[in-house]
């Protein structure tokens, strides 16, 4: 499918959030959009999808003008898009999710099951994204619902595929397979757009890379185009890549963690004997493949979720089971890897959202009334601070970027005193300059003695922030192992390796 | 692709522990250790109670004659409160995955049993009376029946996303239409059409202003009772007093399955009744299969549980939620028909909140068909009892078991806060971006 975007517009109230973007993708071709936060990547994308209407311009596919008036007539018109805020039903199976708009269906419009698994369990064979076709969507950790959100638009084949950030929660083994996937895809004359903020990705799938800021098009360029240069491109200033960091100097410990069992939502021990602990000024990097009870043992150092046996220490002092609120007030900072679901009120404003941890204190509540100056004067600091792209503070949390989204909360939990943080795939969805942004605070924190555990399945992230590296597999660390080691030891230790067979 | 299938932990699934169960736990033994003492050990050692099977419905006579059953009021009793307290501690020890509400429900009905018994024990304050159970059973039935109607209507619409309180008012006025239709042309059929159009425009107005113009659903739903409460006083008034023959002896004649109802204690209850009754079966069977089976069902469940992803993949939502509000309420609308029918005739008021107990079998259902019959049973039993344990002469007042059905609606409602989930965006208003 040949697909071209001639001078679409795409206002929110008098904000524009695209400014006459012409854009074509060839058929057998991989487009790469590459922007900052906020650019307007995924609205342009809803628009091709149908979802949103825009003000001006119009798409031609195939030499047609077509206007699509909601997204089923896009997709009966061949197009496909994995969303980045994934569209799945919490509470139905894979499966279910997979047919959904597409049920195969026998004599009284029964659902036909079998076909509809036996189909899915064909297609994940066929792309190597490996799913149990009946597990409920809300008990599968991030990884795994992304997986089904890549299936769900691969099993309706699509003539043009819309990508908007599969990426951010896949491991690296999936993230190989997936471009081999996309490879294919477009080998077979089908037509890809690919949102990333890796530019690593970019470089090694892409054929044409475009650059969008501020809703304009900067310009498009070959995949051979340095990553640098990228950067340069999409921020309009350097940003150096990695960060340099300090040697740590690590003190008393913080946080400890003695032989915790935690269940999962059906009662399987996933934390299964973990024992592991973090000094005051170091930053320890938990590595594993999603699904190896990373998930859990963060909802169990947040007072989220019940612990079966095993303590847990903060400064010293018993917090096993300790609620959630009593959990903050022990210093606790908790960056939650679903967002959506467990960092923001989605209903709420940015300037309510940069303040749910500390509702009730001073300055933000006085004598039992809350102080809006404070909540304002607060926000506008964190949005500059962190550059959070929001029309204004009081605009509700949902209508920003996912980029933006994750920048409040990183912010809100950066922004007070902490004992200690816990942070899963902080920098989940980040363009690059947010990324050092974010990385430099992180590690300024621990140079002034916070303590921070970092839940990462990105190798980059583990070992540009990492001064220790802890590995988890099925439930259990592995071996705690020093910043230096290398790659291929962690991941042969992510496999299930110990760290003594694994440095043999 | 090897190393990336999810892990399979080596430790076996236990169950997982619910501190609700606990508490429900603590309300079941409770029960029982109360029927234990003054239903068991408040019955003399020597009192007896005599319960009868057959049915005192005029209508058909009884083919069969089965005898009267004597038992010993205090040791049944002491046992139903026995059996009620190990299912409690049960709940609190072990503390069950599933299932406790079922629990509840059967410690519930063992202590409507023990009521009963006790209430017409001999010697005891009503001497002579004798309990009949098939009689209880046909006389609850109508109003389980009744509840289910609501609460099937309640299904309908909060699957799609629209919460729907007003079942109260939609009886009201489905009863109105149906008690003017069934009496100018004594023809049911008509009366249940009058009644389900009546639901219908209902319907249609809920649906307007919820999804057209996003208003409070809940709002919207208080304002429709009250209307409808409002004008049915109002018609009744200015319509049916002058003109009585509107309004006369529309009660429903039973339709008796062949054999079937000859079946000692169960056959009258379950086939020998009005066809409101078996048409109520035919729907609960419909939309359970509708919902869980069909593709109709898969897509409104999505769109009342995550409307953005349902119209993502093509799935209309407004559309949807239209069609199963209007539907939903014109059931209700029947279920007034169906009440109406079983008193022979409209009266101001006489629904008296059963529509809001309706809403609570949903719940208690959780928001399922087979669910809101178990609900229904329960709650049409108590409130049937209530009504009519004023014939025994017991030491409790009227208006305080008048009170008893909305008493274990509360208990039930209360012990299920945070255990059951309505759908996700029940009751959320859905704009298209
Ligand atoms: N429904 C909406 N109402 C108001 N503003 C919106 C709405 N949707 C998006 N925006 C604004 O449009 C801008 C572009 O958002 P978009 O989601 O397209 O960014 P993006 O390029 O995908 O960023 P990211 O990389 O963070 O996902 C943002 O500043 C956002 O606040
Ligand atoms: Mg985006």
């Amino acid at each position: 499918m040949r697909i071209e975007l001639r001078g679409i517009t795409k206002r929110f109230g008098s904000f524009t959030a695209n400014d006459r973007i012409d854009l074509v993708v060839e058929p057998g071709e991989i487009h790469c959009l590459l922007g900052e936060n906020g650019a307007g990547k995924s609205t342009l994308m809803n628009v091709i999808f149908g979802q949103l209407q825009p003000e001006e311009g119009e798409i031609v596919i195939d030499g047609e003008t077509i206007k699509f008036a909601n997204s089923g007539e896009a997709v009966r018109r061949g197009i496909g898009m994995v969303h980045q805020h994934f569209m799945l039903v919490p509470v139905f199976s894979v499966a279910e999710n997979v047919v959904l708009g597409f049920e195969p269906t026998k004599s009284f419009d029964r659902l036909d099951r079998k076909k509809a698994a036996d189909e899915i369990r064909r297609v994940s064979k066929e792309y190597g994204l490996e799913v149990n076709p009946d597990a409920v969507i809300e008990e599968l950790p991030v990884g795994l619902q992304q997986r089904v959100e890549i299936l769900k638009a691969l099993s309706q084949d699509a003539e043009l595929l819309i990508l908007d950030e599969p990426t951010a929660v896949l491991t690296p083994q999936e993230i190989e397979a997936l471009m081999a996937i996309m490879r294919s895809l477009a080998k077979a004359g089908k037509s890809i757009l690919f949102i990333t903020h890796k530019l690593k990705e970019v470089r090694a799938v892409g054929d044409v890379i475009t650059v969008i800021r501020q809703g304009r098009v900067v310009g498009s360029v070959p995949p051979t185009t340095s990553e640098a240069e990228l950067a340069t491109m999409m921020v309009g200033r350097d940003v150096k890549l990695t960060v340099t960091k300090e040697a740590a100097a690590p003190g008393d410990e913080v946080l400890e963690i003695r032989d915790l069992v935690v269940r999962d939502d059906r009662g399987l021990a996933v934390v299964n004997g973990v024992t592991l602990n973090v000094r005051a000024g170091e930053i320890m990097a938990l590595a594993g493949v999603q699904g190896n009870g990373q998930t859990e043992l963060v909802e169990a150092l947040a007072g989220m979720r019940r612990i079966e046996s095993g303590t847990i220490t903060v400064r010293g002092r018993d917090v096993t089971n300790n609620k959630p609120r009593e959990m903050l007030d022990e210093g606790l900072g908790h960056i939650p890897e679903d967002r959506q679901r467990n960092g923001l009120v989605l209903s709420m404003s940015v300037a309510d959202n940069l303040v749910l941890n500390t509702p009730r204190r001073a300055p933000f509540a006085r004598r039992g009334t809350r102080n809006l100056d404070a909540v304002e004067q607060n926000a506008r600091q964190q949005v500059k601070d962190f550059d959070i792209r929001t029309t204004s503070t009081r605009e509700l949390v949902s209508s920003l970027s996912g980029g933006n989204q994750q920048k409040v909360i990183v912010a809100r939990e950066l922004s007070r005193p902490l004992a200690f943080l816990v942070a899963s795939q902080p920098t989940r969805g980040l363009d690059v300059g947010s990324i050092e942004y974010v990385h430099r605070q992180i590690v300024n924190q621990r140079n002034e003695g916070l303590g921070v555990l970092i839940v990462s399945s990105e190798l980059d992230e583990v070992f540009a922030l990492g001064d220790r590296i802890a590995v988890m597999h099925e439930g259990r660390i592995t071996g705690v192992v020093d910043a230096t080691t290398s790659r291929e030891t962690i991941g042969l230790m992510m496999a299930g390796a110990s760290s003594q067979s694994a440095h043999d | 692709m090897t190393d990336l299938a999810t892990p399979t932990p080596s430790a076996a699934p236990k169950v997982i522990p619910v501190g609700r169960t606990r508490v429900i736990g603590y309300i079941t033994a409770g029960l029982g250790l109360f029927v234990l003492l003054a239903f068991g050990l408040g019955s003399s050692g020597n009192a007896h109670s005599v319960l009868t099977f057959t049915p005192v419905n005029t209508s058909t006579n009884a083919p069969w004659s089965i005898g009267a059953l004597t038992v010993l009021t205090r040791y049944w009793n002491m046992a139903a409160g026995l059996i009620a307290i190990a299912i409690g501690v049960h709940m609190i020890v072990r503390r069950p995955a599933k299932g406790a509400m079922v629990r509840f429900g059967v410690a519930a009905i063992l202590f409507l049993f023990a009521l009963l018994l006790w209430a017409g024990r001999d010697p005891g304050p009503s001497q002579g009376l004798h309990v009949n159970l098939t009689s209880i059973l046909i006389g609850s039935s109508a109003l389980a029946m009744v509840l289910i109607y609501g609460a099937l209507s309640g299904i309908m619409c909060e699957r799609a996303g629209v919460v729907n309180i007003a079942i109260e008012g939609q009886f009201i006025g489905g009863a109105f239409f149906g008690s003017v239709i069934a009496s100018t042309t004594n023809n049911f059929l008509l009366a249940t059409l009058a009644g389900a159009v009546a639901g219908a425009l209902l319907g249609l107005v809920l649906a307007f202003l919820s999804l057209r113009y996003l208003s409070d659903q809940i709002i919207v739903g208080v304002v429709l009772v009250t209307m409808m409460s409002s004008l049915s006083s109002y018609l009744n008034l200015q319509v049916l007093s002058p003109y009585p023959n509107l309004n006369t002896g529309n009660l429903a004649s039973n339709i008796a399955i062949p054999l079937l109802y000859k079946i000692p204690i169960i056959g009258p209850v379950f086939f020998n009744q009005s066809g409101f009754f078996y048409f109520m079966i035919v729907l609960v069977s419909l939309i359970s299969f509708g919902l869980f089976k069909t593709r109709w069902g898969l897509r409104v469940r999505a769109v009342g549980e995550h409307p953005k992803a349902a119209e993502s993949v093509g799935i209309n939502v407004i559309r949807t939620r239209y069609i199963n509000v209007v539907l939903g309420v014109a059931i209700a609308g029947v279920g007034g028909v169906a009440f109406m029918a079983s008193q022979g005739a409209f009266q101001v008021g006489y629904t008296s909140g059963l529509g809001y107990v309706a809403l609570a079998a949903l719940i208690f259902g959780r928001w399922r068909p087979s669910g809101a019959v178990s609900a229904g049973v329960l709650f049409g039993i108590s409130a049937y009892l209530a009504l009519n344990l004023q014939t025994y002469n017991i030491p409790i007042s009227t208006e305080i078991l008048g009170m008893f059905p909305y008493l274990i609606t509360i208990a039930v409602v209360a012990g299920l806060v945070g255990r059951v989930r309505p759908p996700a965006a029940d009751g959320q208003p859905y704009k298209r971006d």
